[in-house]
């Protein structure tokens, strides 16, 4: 049976009240001086060396054994490792392929919402599905139709200015034709001089014609040209194109003018569908999701209509 | 006299070191909640068992290398411990004649002072610790007081 040996002869233990409350004040004292002002900071290192082998001696096995486990990681443990970070490296590598491509997408998204700060009517990004309808013509289908409101002659922009607009509504694609288009026009003025006029596609991407300038106009290369608004169906102030070439025949009445585009017909993806009703509510907040569809869609004149021109 | 007052304190000395040991040795979370204080156990033995071989030293350092491995205010533990370690010895000779149950009742008491002295000091240094775990230890050490009894006792007898 566990028992006290009783070793001790009995009787008083000389001192032990006074020992008591020495080693008491001692604490005391300590926990006063460490409190107040941690000038024990040296004799807590050094009792430290003290107790610190302890700990090392104690937590070396558990160190050890975690050790040793690593170093005797079996084959398989590896390949599966391999087999897994090799995935991973592979998927981080595919999703940075899709970083240039978004980074891409982000900048022309965000130089298109700057575009619609003047516009002050309600607007519908849309994406091109098919450029090369038609050899000969310049169009190209955008994935929203009269189930978003689009309607016929409705203005298309870019981040960079005026695309076409609408010429053909299906019920989930519309069809655009660029502003290249040889059917289109559309009315402008230089912006230099307000000078009104109408810009002519060509049938060639990348080239417009103001076909009614009169060879005395004030017409330079480097004019800017912007929609005038008139005939209501472009907004006004948004930029067409950059005069690119001049040539004054003087045996002509009318001087040749050739026009690069503003926007980038070519190249852009997101478009922006305007809409130019007065009634409708501005839209200043972020981009409209995809599956919005207006409040009171603008009915289109003729729903079948091939070409508002 | 001499001859023998050493030869008791090798024993103190090893219990004691092994506590220590088993005080710093990593736990699971849940584990560490129910690990008794055998530093505080070993020193409550010697103080009952013989404090003429310092008792009362043993608790005071002991108290100290606690309050160093656990880092918390210098002193903390060396006073409870010293207190507590005075009481045993005090109560020693009534101790050594009870039976296991009232010796385990009396651990309580004396482990029970010993956290409610660490429970003032940690209020009175301005962290206090209200996780009621704390008094949890108090039972734990009376349930396990037996078994170090006995362990101590053999290794005293060598």
């Amino acid at each position: 049976m566990v028992a006290f040996r009783n070793t001790d002869t009995p009787g008083r233990t000389s001192g032990l009240l006074l020992r008591c409350v020495l080693y008491s004040l001692l604490a005391l004292a300590l926990i006063v001086v460490d409190k107040r002002y941690d000038h024990l900071g040296r004799i807590r290192r050094t009792l430290s060396v003290v107790t610190y082998p302890v700990q090392l001696a104690v937590t070396s096995p558990f160190e050890g054994w975690a050790w040793l486990r690593e170093s005797v990681t079996t084959r398989d443990t590896l390949r599966a490792d391999k087999v897994r970070l090799e995935e991973s490296l592979r998927l981080a590598q595919f999703k940075l392929q899709r970083y240039d491509a978004l980074e891409a997408e982000n900048r022309q998204l965000r130089a298109l919402r700057a575009n619609t700060a003047g516009v002050g009517s309600r607007f519908l990004v849309a994406d091109i599905m098919n450029f090369d309808l038609d050899a000969f013509r310049e169009r190209a289908l955008l994935d929203k139709g009269a189930r978003d409101g689009v309607y016929v002659g409705q203005a298309v922009l870019d981040a960079y200015g005026v695309f076409g607009q609408i010429a053909r509504v299906g019920q989930l694609t519309s069809e655009v034709i660029l502003i290249t288009d040889a059917a289109h026009a559309i009315p402008v003025q230089i912006n230099r001089n307000g000078l009104r006029t109408v810009a002519v596609g060509t049938g060639d991407p990348g080239r417009l014609k103001l076909p009614y300038i009169s060879t005395s106009a004030d017409v330079i290369t480097g004019d800017l040209l912007v929609t005038s608004g008139l005939g209501g169906g472009f907004p006004p102030g948004y930029p067409v194109g950059v005069v690119s070439e001049v040539r004054r025949d003087p045996a002509q009445s009318l001087a040749d003018v050739e026009v690069k585009p503003a926007a980038a017909l070519d190249r852009s993806r997101e478009l922006l569908l305007v809409w130019l009703n007065p009634g409708a509510p501005a839209v200043t907040g972020p981009l409209p999701v995809t599956s919005a569809t207006p409040a009171a869609p603008p009915k289109p004149p003729s729903a079948s209509s091939e070409n508002d021109e | 006299m001499m001859r023998d007052r050493r030869i008791r304190r090798l024993p103190m000395m090893l219990s004691a070191f092994l506590a220590l040991v088993l005080a710093v040795l990593p736990l699971p979370t849940v584990l560490e909640a129910i690990r008794p204080d055998f530093l505080v156990l070993v020193v409550l033995y010697w103080s009952i068992e013989s404090p003429r071989a310092g008792g009362l030293t043993l608790a005071f350092v002991s108290g100290l290398a606690l309050d160093v491995t656990r880092g918390v205010v210098l002193g903390q533990h060396a006073l409870a411990l010293t207190l507590m370690g005075a009481w045993a010895t005090h109560l020693r000779l009534r101790i050594r004649v009870f039976s296991v149950m009232s010796q385990c009742l009396t651990i309580f008491a004396l482990l029970t002072g010993y956290q409610f002295v660490l429970f003032w000091i940690d209020g009175a240094t301005g962290n206090p610790v209200t996780n009621l775990a704390r008094w949890l230890s108090p039972v734990i050490g009376a349930l396990i007081w037996p078994l170090m009894l006995g362990v101590l006792s053999k290794l005293h007898e060598r």
